[in-house]
């Protein structure tokens, strides 16, 4: 609360200098965030946003933090309802787990990224997959695993996430021990008590461990947070968590389909998301353009809170075409119109993404 | 006629041997007089306007406009299209048109459009000519039973409903092969099964039943006579039946994947959320059934299993999934 009481301070000043916006809020902390500021668009500040999402973010919206030099999110009833869950939710008990379902492009992941940030200003450690579906198709490299021989590795994308992960989590690393020992090769091997940094260097130098090395980060990382001692509080978001139990597009060299259990990655990734761990931690996903029950993962997820992202409301979308008119998006002279309103909002069917595509011309 | 023109040529050869000149123009005379004779005779028609002239024969009436604009509006329609005939647009006064589009114009109108023509139309099935065939064929049939005025009299005495179709056509045989087949329709309510045996039932009969009426239909076809078609398909349903409340041994091995509807008891469902209530009342509470009774006696999991079962046999539509998600946020105490 002190922190919300300077952020307000703050707030007064600048509000002075800044002509006074409908659609803008200057509360950037997303935990002193109510229902008044729903349809307002917050910055999210330089120094968070480069540690925070060097990946999750949706492609287009980090073209438009580019153009915009600027990240704002627009506060929506399903971030604002999964944090005030988060700020309640009992941590003594076990693990929840909230789903963000929608049509296509209503604003799931955003909604994750909103929730991310919100952790991760509560000084969180969070474990964000970016898109659960990148590692199950297009894998360009296949290696058997050196741990467990039925199963499958996949060295370039594990490296990838690992440094994704040390630059988000970089205070951490130094902070966390291992518990346990762990031998990658016949030579190499990370002793227990040493940070987690090095663990995820190792990772990241040598590819062909990498797997391993992120399944060994989750052991830990598991483990560590449900104790009562431990000085952090683990978030983990993943986005698509419908891909951890479809169908893989990836082939084995004799072209048969790979079985999702047999990728080291996705084993580890599910046993993360089952609930048999206790306290402090949460998982926050989000499924692709689906609905709840037909998840194939559904009896693992269950019991979960769904939350449901619609499309833009009214108000959102005025919200949403202000900002677009401040950031002189819509540079056609008939956007300023009421009538050209209304034809975004009928070719959009006030679907985000939609309305972004469509702006995007104007 | 032809005896004159003989005797035109006899003149013309008896002419022609003394002086061609004088001759000449003679016989050209005969000639022509002949010629104009005859061509006069026979051609009836061509000179219309000395047609009087001649007599005997028809007045020509002009021609008129098409019958459409003198027909009334209170007509009787079942004589001008009395049976099945092509479309005439002299005789329909509807301002139809039919045809694909001239480019940036209307389909082309019905005067002379071979569209119209070539497609069936049912110009003489109006109401009216309904009534009148219904009035034609009521002599030939019994009265219906006056106990039975209402449908749901009908359902309650007569449950099987069986339907055959009749095909008249004009051709070289009178026969349809169509005319064999047999429908045969019941509602599984009147029929007398229990929980078991209306499942298996469902499994047999597959997709001929309708869950929205509660009908099962059998439809047989494979025999080439009517009745044996009807008795084939009443040896259906009794077998059906009867096989029905039978258990074979080989039903115990019944796995989940078979099952119609959701069954919380025994899914992971009620494993999760048990085991996650067991850690969350770690201490305090006793080992065992005792423990697992109480907790699934609440309220809270009472509505966790309904809101999933619903979830689960309903598919998700919003209701079910926030019903899910209030008994969740329950059970959680969010």
């Amino acid at each position: 609360t002190s922190g919300c009481g300077q952020q307000q301070e703050a707030v007064a000043v600048e509000s002075e200098l800044e002509p006074f916006s409908v659609f803008r809020t200057q509360e950037s902390d997303p935990a002193c965030q109510s229902e008044k500021h729903l349809g307002q668009f917050y910055t999210l500040p330089p120094a968070h946003f480069r540690p925070l999402f060097p990946h999750g973010l949706p492609y287009r919206y980090q073209q438009q933090v580019k153009t915009f030099n600027e990240a704002c999110f627009m506060v929506r009833s399903p971030a604002l309802e999964v944090i005030s869950y988060l700020k309640k939710a009992d941590y003594s008990k076990p693990a929840l787990r909230y789903l963000f379902y929608g049509l296509k492009g209503s604003g799931k992941t955003m909604s994750l990224c909103h929730a991310v940030h919100f952790c991760y200003t509560q000084g969180w450690l969070v474990l964000h997959i970016p898109d659960a579906h990148l590692w199950v198709k297009n894998c360009k490299e296949l290696l058997p695993s050196s741990f467990n021989s039925a199963r499958l590795d996949q060295p370039l994308q594990a490296t990838t996430w690992l440094r994704n992960f040390r630059t988000t989590n970089e205070r951490f690393l130094s902070q966390i021990k291992t518990t346990h020992r762990y031998a990658w090769t016949k030579r190499e091997f990370t002793d227990e008590g040493r940070p987690l940094g090095e663990l995820v260097n190792q990772g990241i130098s040598r590819v062909k461990s990498s797997s391993d090395v992120v399944g060994a980060l989750m052991k830990e990382l598991r483990l560590q947070s449900g104790q009562p001692g431990a000085g952090f509080r683990l978030a983990v978001a993943v986005d698509g968590v419908n891909a951890l139990w479809g169908r893989s597009t990836i082939k084995k060299e004799n072209k048969s389909a790979v079985d999702l259990e047999e990728l080291t990655l996705i084993h580890n990734l599910r046993k993360l998301v089952k609930n048999d761990w206790v306290r402090r931690t949460l998982v926050l996903t989000t499924v692709t353009a689906w609905s709840p029950t037909q998840l194939t993962g559904f009896d693992s997820m269950d019991p979960f809170i769904p939350v449901s992202v619609p499309n833009y409301s009214e108000k959102e979308f005025e919200s949403v075409y202000l900002y677009y008119l401040d950031r002189k998006w819509l540079q056609h002279p008939q956007s300023r119109t009421e009538d050209g309103k209304k034809e975004l909002v009928f070719l959009s069917n006030r679907n985000p993404s939609m309305l972004d595509r469509i702006c995007g011309f104007l | 006629m032809a005896s004159r023109t003989t005797k035109a040529l006899l003149s013309l050869g008896r002419i022609n041997i003394p002086a061609l000149g004088l001759n000449n123009a003679v016989s050209r005379v005969t000639y022509a007089t002949a010629l104009s004779v005859n061509s006069s005779s026979s051609k009836k028609g061509a000179p219309e306007r000395n047609g009087r002239g001649f007599g005997s024969r028809k007045p020509r009436r002009e021609a008129e406009g098409p019958r459409t604009e003198k027909m009334p509006v209170d007509q009787d329609w079942t004589a001008v299209y009395p049976a099945a005939t092509p479309f005439r647009p002299g005789s329909v006064p509807l301002p139809v048109r039919m045809g694909y589009p001239v480019k940036g114009g209307v389909p082309p109108e019905k005067k002379g459009n071979l569209e119209l023509i070539k497609i069936p139309n049912f110009l003489h099935l109006t109401p009216a000519a309904i009534k009148k065939h219904c009035e034609a064929l009521k002599p030939f049939c019994t009265e219906w039973p006056s106990a039975l005025d209402t449908d749901a009299k009908c359902d309650e005495h007569f449950p099987i409903k069986v339907e055959c179709t009749d095909y008249v056509s004009s051709g070289l045989s009178v026969r349809n092969p169509s005319a064999r087949i047999v429908q045969l329709k019941v509602k599984l309510s009147v029929l007398n099964l229990d929980d078991h045996a209306r499942k298996k039932m469902l499994k047999l009969v597959g997709e001929r039943y309708c869950k929205d009426t509660d009908v099962l239909t059998i439809t047989t076809d494979s025999c080439p006579l009517r009745q044996q078609n009807y008795d084939y398909a009443q040896y259906l349903l009794t077998v059906l039946y009867h096989e029905s409340w039978k258990t074979e041994a080989w039903e115990a091995e019944k796995t989940v994947a078979d099952m119609e509807e959701y069954s919380w008891e025994g899914s992971p469902s009620q494993k999760n959320i048990m085991d996650l209530l067991l850690r969350m009342n770690v201490a305090g509470e006793g080992e065992g059934e005792e423990v697992r009774e109480q907790l699934l006696g609440r309220s809270e999991v009472q509505e966790y299993k309904d809101s999933v079962t619903r979830l689960k046999n309903e598919g998700d539509n919003e209701g079910s999934v926030l019903q899910y998600k209030e008994a969740v946020k329950k059970v959680f105490n969010l």
